[in-house]
């Protein structure tokens, strides 16, 4: 059977402590003031931030599948009001208005044959 | 250099002021962002230089962090706690980061270091024992790391680290038991070679 891990709920303050200063970063107002200044930079891009780039291509994207939809329901709507070509029946060949003999011809034997 | 704070009271900030800052920050108050970045600043360089190792790189990721939250903000949920949330963004950035690394800044991993060796003077003990640890926790995967340094030294419950790891409960408390395996003997070794 598998031991079950002893685990503790609460932080181990020598642990804590010792990893607290093996950790210590330094100067914290520093690295805000670096943090907030490069706020600054990025919003005062003059337009140019990414987030306003990344908005500009979000509407190009919505732009061009508006198109494309539109494309795609056109062809669609095209292919489903065009007549499908039928395959010519016996009976066509008979009803249909006769152009010259030699079909009159084809036509009779066949029947004839039947 | 700043006092060493108990675990936790860095980040156990009242969470309607905390959220009100949020507010402010989001509807474009940037000393409402500054307020925030600097009550977090020790927390997220910390986390990212127990996932980095190295601290320029680790003070780098977490400003990345800091300026993606400011960015992420809408997707804020206000009935959460904000620290889970920014750590979890701190988190990702260094793993991203440490991932994207081509070249491992940190200095090879001195066994005899980490195992013992001389014991230098008392006035450079304590620098001696950071940077054992730290040459300890470059042997754990960086998931362990975090999960004790957010554990140990800021206090966070086992559920909290799991909503910034992004992992269950049971793995967080797996991983800060083995985390502390290690580390436990390290100082105990130590404070044996003390005495």
């Amino acid at each position: 059977m598998k031991e079950s891990l002893p685990f503790d709920h609460r932080p181990d303050p020598a642990i804590g402590d010792a990893l607290r200063r093996a950790l210590e970063p330094g100067d914290d107002s520093a690295f805000v003031a670096r943090v907030v200044a490069q706020v600054e930079r990025v919003r005062a891009g003059a337009g140019a931030s990414w987030d306003a780039v990344l908005a500009g291509w979000a509407r190009v994207g919505v732009a061009a599948a508006v198109t494309i939809a539109l494309a795609a329901g056109y062809l669609l709507g095209r292919s489903a009001a065009a007549p499908t070509p039928r395959r010519a029946s016996v009976a066509d060949a008979v009803l249909a208005p006769v152009t010259s003999s030699a079909e009159v011809e084809v036509v009779l034997a066949s029947v004839i044959d039947n | 250099m700043a006092d060493p704070q108990p675990p936790g009271e860095a980040v156990r900030i009242g969470q309607q002021d905390e959220a009100e800052l949020v507010a402010r920050a989001r509807a474009g108050d940037r000393a409402a962002f500054g307020v925030l970045v600097a009550r977090y600043a020790a927390t997220a360089r910390r986390v990212a230089r127990a996932a980095l190792g190295d601290p320029d790189d680790a003070d780098d990721a977490a400003q990345d962090a800091m300026l993606s939250a400011l960015v992420k903000l809408d997707q804020y949920d206000p009935r959460r706690p904000f620290g889970p949330w920014l750590l979890r963004i701190v988190a990702n950035a260094a793993t991203d980061r440490r991932r994207r690394r081509t070249v491992r800044r940190v200095e090879p991993l001195d066994a005899a270091l980490v195992a013992g060796g001389t014991r230098p003077d008392q006035t450079a003990e304590r620098r001696a024992l950071g940077q054992r640890l730290r040459e300890a926790l470059a042997t754990l995967p960086a998931r362990r790391r975090i999960a004790i340094v957010l554990f140990d030294v800021e206090g966070y419950s086992h559920a909290e680290i799991a909503v910034v790891l992004g992992i269950p409960e049971g793995t967080v408390r797996s991983e800060v038991f083995h985390a502390r395996r290690l580390l436990r003997t390290l100082l105990a070794d130590w404070k044996e070679e003390a005495e």
